[in-house]
């Protein structure tokens, strides 16, 4: 077995409540990594076209990768992959918390669930035992994902960890994720998947330890990354002083930031629901972060009537903040811990509420939601979760709203997912990331904002320059790092500190800027060489698997990923033109001068070539072949 | 003619406020005196935290437009922008 890898996949019938353990695939490993690349092959592998997303024929498949399990900075998250039952294509999420860690002390790469239970059940996984319990989990059925954490807590033996749903779940809300300790796989509804099956929790425990091909380099390494971490600029103090929410000022300056419904990009209440005024008042956290992870993005905060909880990150802030036009940030820490406990996408939710509101506005709805107003959206939030009312329609995402109640030019998701919270008419490259990223409107399959327009370096993210290739550039690492599993906020360390300490009114800066804008093909070629481990998760990988891993190989990695899913994709009937953005984004100004919105056919072209993909988006056989995707 | 001024957090804690109203600018190089004066005898504090600031005139970063000596119009939001990451 390569190293890094517990050789092993579970399989479990909740249908028949048996399972098996089967040993890993290692030419599978070895083209996917694990994480999002393994669990997609095994998806397509396994299901038939036109599977119902909520069925019991849809496998939902944990997945962890070689980081997992070792005490890598960043390194503690597990991918969850399924048809999402809220695009109809691919769906994935991944999650900080403990459970890929819990995982792999259980000897477990993958664990796949497979049909439906009869009653409600949780899973109880003894790694070390080889067994698997079935129990009946009536007793957590209904309850919310921070007491059921609790309960499970006093299981008789210790060292367990948990991936749990809520009533978001249960009820199959088709935005419901799946929650381990306080961190969520949010997206893609991967939780309505779980809760079609009547399945409310996983336990896993163990006492394995991770088998290294070079457990001294990699200790040796670590120890000098923490060191690089601690006195990075945005790893070792943006995030660690103010959390995500670090962002709000910058993305409001650069007129990026969501508000009402997308209809701006700028909120004149965005400080007092800044990271920076967590810092400084009332609601001061406790900084937290999932196990191992130096970084501390985390905020605990004080809800009232609740207590300690965690606290609601950038696009929390952003979708429920100013996309909703309210700055009273303890009302959008009570409705992130509300999501969190019931289990569902605060991205999702906050977009379906703003779209929710703007259709009242335009007398199409009748919902007691308006922008600006507080009052009524606790109420919907819980009414959503239990399938209640008006809550029932909001339950099955904006697209589905939009179907039923009109408002498609102002319904901001990409292929059914809700756009997240940088708007791409001030950022290009993001929205080509937003039309072309496979599970839909998102930016952590990428982040290409990162790299023009809120970064250290940013060029003219307004430009047409470079604004197709980066985001190939950047969603193929993404596959990549979503595949070790690796949390993706470790690319925003690979800008330099010297790059973060230069003026952006400087000299030298305009020259670095200008190199970049006009590097095009040359950018892609630097990151496809296959030379030397660089970047730190290239040199653990490196460590622990024993096979080289440098940029080149992940950028190649990452594009056969890229390419099963959209395969993948294809077969479930999506085409090129679901690659495209809201109308309101490709429409609508939102800049001073600015004659129409996003210039997405101008680019999508140029993508589609740096792809190797034919001019209706579909991968030309030369290009699957080279990456050896067999679909 | 007035220009809306927005300033980092860590500038506006030195100032006391987040947004202020400046009457007569021409281009962003009267904005940022205008501001440096607000700082008075904290000009260096003023020359620390806005070194590493950008300046976008309604988003849009002066370094894709003329720099400092970007001319500005009546309604205009000029804002220093910090580099930042989020999730």
């Amino acid at each position: 077995m390569i190293k890094g890898y517990a050789g092993r996949v579970l399989e479990v019938d909740l249908t028949a409540e048996t399972f098996a353990f089967g040993p890993l695939d290692e030419d599978v490993a070895r083209l996917y990594i694990g994480g999002k690349g393994y669990g997609t092959r095994l998806l397509y592998d396994l299901t038939e076209p036109g599977i119902d997303p909520l069925g019991p024929e849809n496998p939902l498949i944990f997945a962890t990768g070689p980081l997992n399990g070792s005490v890598a900075p960043q390194s503690n998250r597990f991918a969850v992959v399924c048809k999402s039952p809220l695009t109809g294509g691919i769906g994935n999420a991944t999650c900080g918390g403990s459970f890929a860690f819990g995982m792999k002390k259980a000897g477990i790469d993958i664990l796949l669930i497979q049909g439906r239970a009869n009653r409600p059940l949780r899973l109880e996984v003894d790694g070390d035992a080889g067994t698997v319990r079935f129990e009946g989990a009536q007793d957590l059925w209904g309850k919310g994902t921070y007491e059921t954490q609790k309960l499970l807590g006093k299981l008789p033996t210790k060292g367990w960890n948990h991936a749990v749903i809520g009533p978001a779940g249960e009820n199959k809300v088709l935005y419901a994720g799946i929650v381990s300790n306080e961190r969520i796989a949010g997206r893609t509804g991967v939780g309505a998947v779980m809760g079609s099956k009547k399945l409310k929790a996983v336990s896993v425990r163990g006492s394995r330890k991770l088998d290294m091909e070079d457990p001294d380099k990699f200790k040796e390494y670590t120890k000098e990354v923490r060191r690089i971490f601690k006195d990075h600029p945005v790893l070792g103090e943006s995030l660690k002083r103010f959390g995500t929410g670090g962002i709000v000022n910058t993305t409001n300056g650069r007129n990026i930031l969501p508000t009402r419904n997308f209809q701006h990009g700028h909120f004149d209440g965005a400080m007092k629901i800044s990271g920076e005024w967590f810092e400084d008042h009332e609601l001061k956290g406790v900084k937290t972060s999932c196990i191992h992870c130096p970084v501390t993005c985390g905020r605990d905060v004080d809800v009232e009537g609740v207590g300690r909880v965690k606290g609601p990150e950038y696009e929390t802030l952003a979708l429920l903040g100013s996309n909703l036009e309210v700055s009273d940030v303890k009302k959008v820490s009570e409705w992130n811990y509300h999501a969190d406990d019931l289990g569902m996408d605060t991205i999702s939710l906050g977009a379906v509420l703003s779209f929710a509101m703007e259709l009242r506005e335009k007398g199409m709805l009748d919902a007691p939601l308006s922008f600006g107003e507080v009052g009524g959206v606790t109420e919907v939030i819980q009414d959503i979760a239990h399938r209640r009312g008006v809550g029932d329609d909001l339950a099955q995402g904006t697209r589905r709203m939009s179907q039923k109640y009109g408002g498609a030019e102002f319904a901001m998701h990409v292929k059914g997912l809700e756009l997240s919270a940088y708007d791409p008419r001030g950022s290009y490259a993001q929205g080509v990331e937003y039309a072309t990223t496979n599970r839909g409107g998102c930016h952590v399959q990428g982040a290409s904002m990162y790299m023009e327009s809120t970064g250290p370096l940013t060029i003219n993210p307004q430009s047409l320059k470079l604004k197709a290739d980066i985001p190939v550039v950047q969603q193929n690492l993404a596959c990549a790092i979503n595949s070790m599993v690796l949390c993706i906020f470790t690319t925003y360390g690979m800008m330099p500190k010297a790059v973060h300490e230069m003026s952006p009114n400087s000299f030298s800066y305009k020259v670095l800027t200008t190199l970049f804008e006009n590097s095009g093909p040359m950018l892609r070629t630097v990151m496809g060489i296959k030379g030397k481990p660089m970047m730190w998760f290239e040199k653990w990988l490196t460590y622990i698997t024993g096979t080289p891993f440098s940029s080149g190989h992940l950028q190649e990695i990452g594009a056969r990923i890229f390419n099963l899913e959209r395969m993948y994709n294809l077969r479930e009937g999506m085409s090129g033109a679901d690659d495209t953005l809201p109308h309101r984004i490709l429409h609508e100004p939102t800049f001073k001068g600015m004659s129409s919105g996003h210039p997405l056919d101008k680019l999508l072209p140029r993508y589609y070539k740096i792809r190797g993909w034919d001019a209706a988006g579909v991968p030309k056989p030369k290009t699957l072949e080279r990456l050896q995707v067999r679909a | 003619m007035s220009i809306t001024v927005e300033l980092t957090y860590d500038m506006s804690k030195a100032l006391g406020t987040q947004r202020f109203q400046v009457d007569a600018a021409a281009t962003v190089a009267d904005v940022v005196a205008q501001a440096r004066q607000r700082f008075g005898e904290g000009a260096e504090e003023f020359q620390k935290l806005s070194r590493v600031a950008a300046i976008a005139v309604n988003g849009v970063l002066v370094n894709h437009k003329r720099g400092l000596k970007t001319a500005l119009a009546d309604g205009d939001t000029v804002a220093f922008v910090k580099a930042a990451a989020g999730g």
